[in-house]
Formats: structure tokens, C-alpha cells, sequence
């Protein structure tokens, strides 16, 4: 074999791969999916008061919708499940300890990241110079839900940074460290995906 | 071979497969949106249902393939699965009430 092969698996990632198999492995830790279920509950309840206020007065909050450049969301939203095909794969790299792979997808998780961040704030530009501010409802939801968003992505991009950072120290770099900071990435993308289904697609 | 090199593949290849199924959802939803100035956007209660179902189709791609709940316990399957349907659900019932 060549020397790119990935070097020899711990005792840690065989065991990981044995649980993976047999259904049973928590990928990152308890502590991590506390979080994010705390989390997705909470966005939950933002989602279903917005939708409460929207039954109220649907007519308003379509034609307002109307305003938002699907072309935009489309865009963004391909942008962030891209950022996640990434850091997903690089979780399977490092699973095999292949982790100067998982390095490079990282980084190219966190630049989609970055783009997204980057698009959103250029959509925003654009909505508040044609006018639509938060004294409309319907924006009023648009700027809280996609800022604290975008407040959870920025975060996501600074864990991504650790993780890297981590990784490139034979001696921390671990399978688990990088599924840790997958399972936050990825609930940054699962909460995308609701936001862009409520406020740019539904009628 | 290992056991981990030998699964490598399929879970590679089950994540690119969920990452194109998510964008190609996602590019569909354009035809679907309000947000073409061309026209006024009509209310849509198939619409709406629609965004509903792929909405709860692609969470679960999420949660299943990206986040590797598909070989996780069953506690964290069933309290995902438990979060995904309850929001799709309320969104539905607030919606056509």
C-alpha cells in the first residue's frame, strides 16, 4: 500500500465502529445533544408562535413573503446542507483516522459557513435599503428567526475552528471531539431547513 | 481491512445520496414559493401540505445521515423523530384551523 493510507486505528475508534455497527453509538456526547435538543425545542417554540401570528392575519404575511428572494433562500439553503455533506464526510475521515481528509472538509464546511453568512447579510442589506424593516410583522419574524440563525452559525464556525485545531494535534484528536462539533453543525443546517420552509416557501 | 474501513464507503455514499436528495427538494421548492413578483401569490393549503411533508422528509435526512442518528440509540431516534413530527404537525394543525 502507499503511505497515504490512514494510520493504524486506536483502540477507541475500533470500538466506535463496533458500536456504530451494532446501533448503539452516540456520536459526540450526552452533553452535546442536551444542548441541541434544548435547542430545537426552543426554536420549536419560535416556529409555532410565528405560525400562531401568521394564522392571524394570512393574508399580510403572504404578501409580504413575496418580498423575499426565493433565488436567495434557494441558494443559501444549498449552500448550508453543502457545509454539512462536509463536515459529515469529514467525521467518517476521521472515524478511519484519515485526519488530514478531515481537516481539508472541515474547512470546506466552514467556508460554506462563511458564504452563508456572507449571503445572508447581503440579503438583509438588500431588504432593509428597499425598506422592509421590522415595523412589518412578517419582517419582524424574518430579522429575529434568521438573526439568532445566523448568531448559531457564527457560533458553528468557531466550533469548526476548535475542532481543526484539535485535530491538528496528534495528541488531542479524536473521533468523538469532531462528531461533537458535527452534531451542533448540522443542528444549525436541521433549523435552516424549517426556517427556509416557513418564511420563504409556504403559503 | 478493518471493520471501520469496510463501512466507509456505504456511509460515505449514503451521505452524498442524502445530500443530493435535500438539494434537489430544496431546488424544487423554488417552483413552489410565493416569492415570484411576477404575480400575486394565491394561499395554497396543497402548497402548504407539501412544504410540510418535504420539510419533515428533509429533517430527517438531516438528523438520520448527517448527524448519524441512524446508528445511535433508540432514546436519541425516538426523541428526534418525537421533536421532527410534533413541529411538522402543529405547523399543519395551526395552519388549516
Amino acid at each position: 500500500m502507499t503511505n497515504t493510507e490512514p494510520t493504524a486505528l486506536t483502540a477507541e475508534q475500533t470500538d466506535h465502529a463496533d458500536r456504530r455497527q451494532r446501533g448503539t453509538h452516540l456520536p459526540g456526547d450526552g452533553h452535546m445533544w442536551l444542548m441541541v435538543l434544548g435547542d430545537l425545542i426552543i426554536f420549536g417554540g419560535y416556529f409555532i408562535v410565528y405560525m400562531v401570528q401568521r394564522a392571524m392575519a394570512p393574508a399580510a404575511y403572504l404578501q409580504a413573503q413575496q418580498h423575499l428572494s426565493i433565488t436567495i433562500g434557494v441558494l443559501n439553503t444549498v449552500v448550508l446542507v453543502t457545509s454539512s455533506w462536509f463536515v459529515a464526510q469529514a467525521v467518517r475521515a476521521a472515524a478511519d483516522a484519515d485526519y488530514e481528509r478531515a481537516v481539508r472538509l472541515i474547512y470546506g464546511g466552514g467556508a460554506c459557513g462563511v458564504l452563508f453568512i456572507g449571503v445572508k447579510a447581503y440579503e438583509w442589506t438588500m431588504k432593509i435599503t428597499q425598506g422592509y424593516t421590522n415595523s412589518n410583522e412578517f419582517f419582524m419574524f424574518y430579522y429575529m428567526l434568521t438573526g439568532v440563525h445566523m448568531f448559531h452559525v457564527a457560533l458553528g464556525v468557531l466550533i469548526l475552528g476548535i475542532v481543526v485545531r484539535e485535530l491538528r494535534n496528534p495528541r488531542r484528536r479524536r473521533p468523538s471531539m469532531v462528531e461533537q462539533g458535527a452534531t451542533y453543525w448540522h443542528m444549525v443546517d436541521l433549523l435552516w431547513l424549517v426556517i427556509f420552509g416557513l418564511l420563504y416557501v409556504m403559503r | 481491512m478493518t471493520a471501520t474501513a469496510a463501512q466507509r464507503p456505504h456511509e460515505s455514499r449514503a451521505i452524498t445520496y442524502a445530500w443530493a436528495v435535500l438539494c434537489a427538494i430544496t431546488i424544487g421548492s423554488w417552483w413552489l414559493s410565493p416569492g415570484h413578483t411576477t404575480h400575486t401569490a394565491s394561499p395554497s393549503v396543497a402548497i402548504t401540505t407539501a412544504v410540510v411533508l418535504l420539510g419533515f422528509i428533509k429533517g430527517r435526512l438531516v438528523i438520520r445521515y448527517f448527524m448519524a442518528v441512524n446508528t445511535a440509540p433508540r432514546w436519541l431516534k425516538l426523541s428526534t423523530d418525537a421533536w421532527l413530527f410534533a413541529l411538522w404537525a402543529a405547523v399543519l394543525a395551526i395552519y388549516v384551523h
